[in-house]
């Protein structure tokens, strides 16, 4: 992944290529020197954002595909994550801190990239997501 | 794990994501079934935990509430407490700074 530029990955629905494209992606943060805490908020964010793709999006079937861009620009870092599924109505989700929601088991993916990424918006009915953290 | 005046100790090291909660879930199968009073996870070498590994927190908690267990957790890097912190689970778990504090507090 070079620097100012997009770089975009056609990935199968595996838990495999979902590390492989992480590894890369801390790699190349880690190479530029930007903060562990920041490499951190990104990784979680980008592989929540990846494994709802596969797993709720495309229903883990092997014949989706997830496409990918990442672009990692002097100031900050762009993720764009799209499924083949059915999307989902982002207002529907529960807040899962709220009340008896704090013992739900699941939930808490999309609420932690809100927390952690400067920008995300939710396109195509919920299929796809953008992700942008500034990275100095 | 180990187990000292009915106080399981552990120390969990690396992830708890996706890919290694179902091994601790499976360890925490035994802790369950034999309906371990105290529990005490020492998180200090756990670097990296996602969403599915703290939805295996809490149902390792829950489980052990339904039988009257007591689960604490410490050792939390600035990483991790931060998470449970977002997401207040902070709210739900005792959580200590150190391994004695939360040994003491049973």
């Amino acid at each position: 992944m070079n620097i100012g530029t997009k770089t975009s990955f056609l990935l199968n629905n595996t838990a495999g290529s979902l590390k492989e494209v992480s590894a890369g992606l801390i790699s190349a943060l880690l190479e530029k020197g930007v903060a562990e805490g920041t490499v951190f908020e990104i990784q979680l964010s980008f592989e929540e954002a990846l494994r709802n793709a596969m797993v709720h999006g495309n229903r883990e079937r092997p014949d989706k595909k997830v496409k990918v861009e990442i672009e990692i620009s002097e100031k900050d870092v762009r993720l764009m994550i799209e499924d083949e599924g059915e999307g989902f109505d982002l207002e529907k989700l529960p807040d899962p801190t709220a009340g008896d929601n704090l013992l739900r088991e699941c939930g808490r993916g999309v609420y932690l990239i809100k927390h952690m990424m400067d920008e995300v918006r939710y396109s195509d009915g919920g299929r796809k997501v953008f992700m942008r953290k500034k990275i100095k | 794990m180990e187990t000292k005046n009915d106080i399981m100790a552990c120390r969990i090291n690396g992830v708890i994501d996706i890919n290694t909660s179902p091994e601790l879930k499976k360890k925490f199968e035994k802790v369950v079934k034999e309906k371990v009073p105290k529990v005490l996870i020492n998180l200090e070498r756990v670097e990296y935990v996602d969403s599915s590994g703290l939805a295996t927190m809490v149902e390792i908690l829950k489980k052990m509430r339904a039988y009257g267990g007591k689960l604490k957790l410490s050792n939390l890097s600035g990483k991790v407490k931060g998470l449970f912190e977002i997401t207040k689970l902070d709210k739900l778990f005792d959580i200590s700074d150190s391994e004695s504090q939360a040994l003491g507090s049973f």
